[in-house]
């Protein structure tokens, strides 16, 4: 019994199709997998950036020695990156421009194609991983039914329909949902997870994103005043 | 502040890459298929194997030799037919049953006829017996009495004889005495005579006259007393004679009425154990000639039997092979179609399996008669049988070969599988 129903037994003697959906599901699999464990890391570290970059942005840093320290753009990641991109538009037209509006505006625009660029790269393959949380169960579902309908064609051929002679093609049939579901639940939970992450950390930028504009119309009204005075 | 720059862009210098999520996810997929593999008893080089099963590679061969399989034929004809005869002798047995019966009842009145004359017969004997035996003992009785009357007869002449030895006696006593006392008187006489002659003459006359005539009374007397002393003893001897005389009559009467009813029992159980004996006489008599006519019944149908197993042998050896291409054949290509071999199976493998098959050959049964050792590799044996079953081809072949097909050996052997 264990010999002939045994799941690598089904899977070797399923057909090729079912083999091959098999094969998919497989790939779908490691994949989902190999995202959930990256996407992991990657929140991980933005959160912890995150942390650290604000614990230092509101530590009373200048904001000159701050962009100054802070590395190449292309390297930054997260709140910094809005920062940075924010700081430096702000440096380009204050030398530019007298207005106040034309300045906040330019910030703001560049800060938000900051954030528009760090929400590209959080939700990052996100969507694979929805893909196969939502399609392996129907792939899985057509290599069954693919091995049913394949169990009762060679089913017609026999002459006596016993319990016996279905059961093994059935049995490897089912393997192939039951690979499906194998793949489509850690990724629908990991999806969910990951992309609550992502929004959370993406509403921390923002925040940061308006908290920092707010700083900088702060310094142009302050500096608006001194010009008038 | 300088203190924390390195330690932040240490972290942020490098991209989270793909290479450790990668090999975690390789690694987990591992694991479980591991786990799935390990927890079941099953070797490792089968997953790599890609044969599907297409039960083709099979060299399925009936190997029972034709000798055996005409012997079970032959032997399994021979069973229906003697079925057959059985029932064939069964309503015969019946018929014979009911006329044996018939027979047997009359069989049985005879017997009781029989005994009953028999028992009649001997009652008469018996009675007759009885009747001699009784004449016998009456004439013996009355011998008897006769013995005895003449015993009688005789101790009363010797009474009478000692009556009359004691008369005579007495008659001597009597004369000593006269004569005795005829001395004296005498002496006496011629003393008185001395004295006085007439007067004692006269005396003695008269005394002498006296005493002839005492004498003459005493001995009347004494004859008179012992005459009905005589006649006394004589009454008494023949009262008690006839006393007992009518005691042994009475006594012989009721030991002749005893004997009688006791040797009246005696002929009625004689009688009845007659007729018993009789009538189990009768019962074993007709057991055994029943037994005998079932023995010659066997015999005859054994020989029967013999005769048509011998013609069918020879029948089914010629149909068996004409008939044993076409439906191993057929049978063959059958159940290697059904076969699904195990993965497991090498060449080494080889079982046999028993089918047994109905009259339209349907399954009856199909069951491992030499195992490979691999309960798998059987199963799957008795599993493509048993699809490849119903043999329907079976009905179209002579009735001899059906029999011989009936039961059947394959032997499963997979070809080279890789």
């Amino acid at each position: 019994m264990n010999d002939s129903m045994s799941i690598p037994h089904l899977i070797m003697s399923a057909s090729t199709v079912v083999q091959l959906v098999m094969l998919i599901l497989t790939i779908g699999s490691i994949l989902s997998w190999v995202v959930i464990f990256q996407r992991t890391f990657v929140m991980r570290r933005a959160r912890r950036t995150h942390q650290a970059f604000e614990e230092r942005f509101w530590s009373g840093v200048d904001l000159n020695e701050l962009y100054r320290d802070t590395p190449a753009e292309q390297e930054t990641q997260g709140a910094e990156h809005v920062f940075r991109a924010g700081f430096r538009e702000f440096n380009r037209l204050l030398t530019k421009t007298r207005s106040p509006e034309a300045i906040l505006d330019g910030v703001q625009r560049s800060m938000r194609v900051a954030w528009s660029r760090e929400e590209d790269r959080l939700t990052l393959h996100l969507v694979f991983l929805a893909t196969v949380a939502s399609a392996s169960p129907y792939i899985g579902l057509f290599g069954t039914v693919w091995g049913i309908m394949g169990s009762f064609q060679s089913l017609s051929m026999a002459q006596q329909a016993t319990l016996a002679t279905v059961a093994p093609w059935i049995a490897e049939a089912l393997i192939a949902t039951a690979m499906g579901l194998f793949a489509a639940i850690p990724a629908v939970i990991f999806y969910n997870r990951l992309s609550a992450e992502s929004g959370r950390l993406l509403g921390k930028y923002e925040d940061f994103a308006e908290e920092f504009h707010s700083i900088l119309h702060r310094n142009l009204q302050g500096r608006g005043d001194a010009d008038a005075a | 502040m300088a203190r924390q720059e390195p330690q932040l862009h240490s972290r942020d210098d490098r991209p989270v890459g793909y290479g450790l999520p990668t090999v975690l996810a390789v690694g987990l997929h591992l694991v479980v298929v591991v786990l799935s593999v390990v927890t079941l008893p099953q070797r490792e080089p089968e997953h790599q194997t890609s044969s599907i099963v297409q039960a083709t590679l099979v060299s399925t061969e009936t190997t029972t030799d034709q000798a055996q399989r005409a012997e079970e034929a032959r032997s399994r004809a021979a069973a229906r037919q003697a079925e057959e005869a059985e029932q064939q002798a069964q309503a015969e047995r019946e018929a014979e049953q009911a006329a044996a019966e018939a027979a047997q009842r009359e069989a049985e009145e005879q017997a009781a006829r029989e005994a009953e004359a028999r028992a009649r017969e001997e009652a008469r004997q018996a009675a007759e017996a009885e009747a001699q035996r009784r004449a016998e003992e009456a004439e013996r009785q009355t011998e008897l009495r006769e013995q005895q009357e003449a015993e009688r007869q005789r101790q009363q002449e010797e009474a009478a004889e000692a009556e009359r030895q004691r008369q005579l006696e007495a008659q001597r006593r009597a004369e000593e005495e006269a004569e005795r006392q005829h001395q004296a008187e005498e002496q006496a006489r011629r003393e008185r005579e001395a004295e006085e002659q007439r007067r004692a003459e006269e005396e003695a006359e008269r005394q002498r006259q006296a005493e002839e005539q005492a004498r003459r009374e005493r001995e009347a007397e004494e004859q008179r007393r012992a005459e009905e002393e005589a006649e006394r003893q004589r009454q008494a001897e023949e009262q008690a004679r006839r006393e007992r005389e009518a005691e042994e009559q009475r006594r012989a009467e009721e030991e002749a009425e005893r004997q009688r009813q006791a040797e009246e029992q005696a002929r009625r159980e004689r009688e009845a154990e007659e007729r018993r004996r009789a009538e189990e006489e009768a019962e074993r008599q007709r057991r055994a000639e029943e037994e005998a006519r079932r023995a010659a019944e066997a015999a005859s149908q054994g020989l029967d039997r013999a005769i048509e197993g011998e013609s069918d042998a020879v029948a089914n050896a010629r149909q068996a092979q004409e008939a044993a291409n076409s439906f191993i054949n057929l049978v063959r290509r059958a159940v290697e179609q059904a076969w699904v071999i195990p993965p497991g199976a090498g060449g080494g493998l080889a079982a046999t399996v028993q089918v047994q098959l109905g009259p339209s050959g349907e399954l009856f049964g199909a069951s491992v008669t030499q195992s490979s050792g691999d309960s798998a590799f059987d199963r799957s044996a008795i599993q493509a049988v048993e699809a490849a079953a119903p043999f329907g081809e079976l009905r179209q072949l002579p009735a001899a070969a059906q029999r011989d097909f009936r039961q059947f050996n394959l032997r499963f052997r997979p070809g080279d599988v890789r």
